[in-house]
């Protein structure tokens, strides 16, 4: 991303904007509005398609220091040249995001075989990318005592690494909720009765929950 | 910015209902605490027949703050109040709910728990 001027900077009539576009960015889209380079600045030849000065919703909120010129420009152009929506520079096209997907879902599926192997219970593999955006699956899983736990989650590490070169982040030794941040994976790894006070489940019940090709409902203790 | 005897709200269903800072965990001598930061407090309200009681100390990461939490792509986040999610000595949420919308931040302190209980993360 380049460094650009800030939004205070841009606000202010007497900036020089020569050497610097207004820059708002953001992650996630947001609204901006398009406006012809010639008419901010007519004495730089720009061409209309590749240049733009996005300036955020944001900046057009009355502020007691920006003069009323500022906004009368904007409301100006806004008429002129009505709303575009922007989308920052890094949203994928939808083959790519599919590809992502499935790619994190195989992940998500191998870490959940050994959890499997190492006899959790309950293992539940859930598509959150609709409901969250910081991830796209959980897995969540009981373990029934503390090396257990500590088993799994050593071994997911270590899988992670060979195989798909992941570093986790999280707990580092076990816990009664043992978490490991894989990026696009979370994997909660629970004691049984933590599991049933935090409930997950039910608070992301409206998540895809994806079938496993073994059996993971199966527990021996009861 | 956070400091001993601040009073923050409590944005969780653990039970209590406003804490009163009273140490900064990290390093010693830090005089201030922003979102992320694991703080020591003492429970100044609490819901009546819950776990914790008035008069607790407790400790709990700071969620939310007054004071504008900026981030390197110009984005600020500035809240309407300072609140806290109590946790527990191995770090787990005491309770089982999160309220209000929580910054991304918290994942990178590695407080994903209380990211993956959150209403809404920005």
């Amino acid at each position: 991303m380049r460094t650009l001027a800030t939004a205070q900077q841009c606000m202010n009539p007497s900036f020089n904007r020569q050497s610097f576009l207004p820059q708002i960015s953001f992650n996630r889209s947001s609204e901006i509005f398009r406006s012809r380079p010639s008419l901010l600045a007519p004495h730089i030849h720009l061409s209309s398609e590749g240049t733009r000065f996005p300036v955020s919703k944001s900046q057009r909120r009355p502020q007691n220091n920006v003069s009323g010129d500022t906004d009368d420009m904007f409301d100006e152009l806004l008429e002129k040249y009505g709303k575009v929506v922007f989308q920052s520079n890094d949203q994928k096209s939808p083959s790519e995001e599919a590809n992502d997907d499935a790619e994190s879902l195989s992940f998500a599926v191998a870490l959940a075989k050994v959890a499997n192997e190492v006899k959790g219970a309950d293992i539940q593999v859930l598509f959150v990318k609709p409901l969250v955006y910081w991830t796209r699956f959980f897995i969540i899983a009981t373990a029934y005592n503390m090396p257990q736990i500590d088993a799994m989650r050593t071994r997911m590490s270590d899988l992670a690494e060979e195989q798909f070169a992941r570093v986790p982040s999280g707990d580092r030794s076990p816990n009664s909720w043992t978490l490991l941040d894989f990026g696009d994976v979370v994997v909660h790894i629970f004691l049984p009765a933590k599991r049933a006070i935090y409930n997950l489940e039910d608070f992301y019940g409206n998540a895809l929950s994806i079938e496993l090709p073994f059996d993971s409902q199966s527990s021996y203790r009861n | 910015m956070i400091q001993p005897q601040t009073l923050l709200n409590v944005a969780d269903n653990s039970g209590a209902r406003e804490l009163m800072c009273i140490r900064i965990i990290g390093a010693s001598n830090r005089r201030y605490a922003h979102i992320g930061d694991v703080i020591v407090a003492v429970i100044k309200e609490a819901v009546p027949n819950m776990s914790l009681e008035r008069s607790e100390v407790v400790r709990a990461v700071i969620v939310r703050t007054c004071k504008e939490l900026k981030r390197d792509n110009g984005m600020i986040i500035r809240y309407d109040d300072n609140a806290a999610v109590v946790i527990d000595q191995e770090g787990n949420p005491k309770g089982t709910r999160v309220f209000g919308a929580i910054a991304r931040e918290l994942r990178h302190l590695n407080f994903t728990k209380i990211v993956s209980l959150a209403p809404e993360v920005l």
